[in-house]
């Protein structure tokens, strides 16, 4: 038999330097994997983001079709019918005057509905003249004051018209807000410049809301969120109990070459 | 460095840093830490009494290591059992008994206190590293990297880890070499020693992650 002739230190200083290396080595790729496994998992939840944004836009874009086609088919059909009506009456023996203030009535209201479906104005006369139509749907009862103030000027109207669709929803969402639920007695909107990037502020004097509950403050809020969201427009609120609400809106890049 | 000053000096006294750092965030320390932290502590202690009864009463100081070894092994099964917060695993209650009576029976019948106990030094070797790699398996499913780099666990368990791979093979083949004086028997104390130094630095960065 052959004579072993090795040397044992040599042996272990190389078993002990192997299994050093081994365990480093595996500490390493360890890092390595869990790392690509946490960069694969932003990425997929990036993808599931984006997707249930692109969702949500579709959902909302939808919804405009839709809000449109009502509103039309509202005062074209709707509105065209109770006019025709109206003359009908006027032509008959009796002038229809006992029943002229309801259907009147009726035709306001149905080209109410229609005009707050879809604002007819926003793509022929711009946001800041179908603002002024909404501020007069809502100042109408004289709870409120409103307090208009446009410091972007015509700026303003050369919005894109998504932008300007989902500014108008904002305001409209938080006009109802205010009228609903913070009783307020003035309301003051603004457009103006703030650090080259134009900003929208909204400020009720009513009850606001507690810090805590805007999160969970219903459909309103999530509305405007995701209709922010969807402009990638960022804001910011403040508001506490009984001091009034505020939100400041930074507009979207593309707002922002004006 | 000379490697003398290094084996002897250096490496023993850098057990201070940790013991520090780990004092200084005591308050702060988590369970886990802690057992870590009273492992240093029995580690500096059983160093010391080494230390004095080899150098200074010129007696032989290996039945040190036979008491050492279960200590050892029951604070990082506690440390694991701790880590790994799993209610359902009782393997903990097993395997430190067996554990115990296996380094009596070693002592008794195998290894005399006055040598070096490298079978249960080497079992205990092994299990350390099942330990580690177990909670290596069970880190894998955690998938944010970034939180591991700063989990204290992960650094106590990579230096456990570390020392206990590489020092394997020294404890297994201990008797072989222990009485030899030739230079590559020297090299490998220096890289043992180099080990706990790793094992020490690891520990030292576990305890600063450590938050409240």
């Amino acid at each position: 038999m052959q004579k072993v002739t090795d040397n044992i230190f040599l042996l272990v200083l190389f078993a002990m330097l192997g299994t050093f290396i081994l365990a480093a080595s595996f500490i390493f790729f360890f890092l390595r994997y869990q790392r690509n496994i946490s960069r694969q998992k932003e990425a997929l939840q990036k993808a599931e983001l984006d997707y249930g944004e692109q969702l949500l836009n579709a959902t909302l874009l939808s919804q405009e079709e839709e809000r449109k086609r009502i509103g039309r088919d509202l005062h074209d059909d709707v509105g065209a019918s109770l006019s025709n009506l109206k003359m009908m009456m006027a032509q008959s023996e009796d002038r229809g005057d006992k029943h002229k203030p309801l259907i009147d009535n009726i035709i306001n209201t149905v080209r109410n509905i229609s005009h707050s479906l879809s604002p007819p104005g926003l793509d022929l006369f711009g946001l800041e003249f179908t603002l002024h139509e909404l501020f007069d749907n809502f100042t109408a009862g004289g709870t409120i004051a409103l307090h208009f103030e446009n410091k972007l000027g015509t700026a303003l109207d050369a919005l894109d018209k998504k932008t300007t669709l989902a500014l108008y929803r904002v305001i409209q969402e938080l006009l109802n807000n205010t009228i609903k639920h913070a009783k307020a007695k003035n309301v003051t909107l603004q457009f103006f410049m703030e650090d080259g990037k134009p900003v929208m502020s909204y400020l009720d004097d009513g009850k606001g809301i507690p810090a805590e509950k805007i999160k969970r403050s219903g459909m309103g809020m999530q509305n405007i969120e995701a209709r922010l969201r969807m402009i990638q427009a960022a804001f910011e609120i403040t508001t506490e109990d009984g001091k009034g609400f505020f939100i400041k809106i930074t507009l979207p890049p593309a707002a922002e070459k004006l | 460095m000379d490697s003398k000053f290094f084996m002897s000096v250096f490496v023993p006294y850098s057990i201070l840093l940790p013991v520090i750092i780990g004092m200084i965030k005591l308050n702060v320390l988590p369970g886990s830490a802690r057992i870590i932290w009273y492992y240093l502590l029995i580690s500096g202690v059983v160093s010391i009494l080494a230390y004095i009864i080899g150098r200074v009463m010129h007696m032989n100081n290996l039945p040190l290591i036979h008491i050492y070894t279960p200590v050892e092994l029951i604070l990082f099964c506690w440390f694991y059992k701790t880590v790994l917060n799993d209610p359902g695993n009782r393997l903990h209650r097993v395997l430190v008994p067996v554990f115990v009576l296996l380094c009596i029976i070693n002592a008794i019948f195998f290894q005399s206190i006055h040598t070096y106990n490298s079978y249960t030094r080497s079992i205990e070797a092994i299990i350390c590293m099942l330990f580690a790699l177990n909670y290596f398996a069970r880190l894998a499913t955690v998938t944010n990297g970034k939180k591991t780099l700063l989990s204290p666990d992960f650094y106590f368990n990579s230096g456990i880890f570390i020392y206990f791979s590489g020092s394997f093979m020294l404890f297994v083949f201990s008797n072989f070499i222990i009485n030899s004086s030739s230079q590559e028997y020297y090299i490998i104390w220096v890289i043992y020693a180099a080990l706990v130094l790793c094992m020490y630095l690891l520990f030292s960065l576990a305890f600063i992650l450590c938050k409240k």
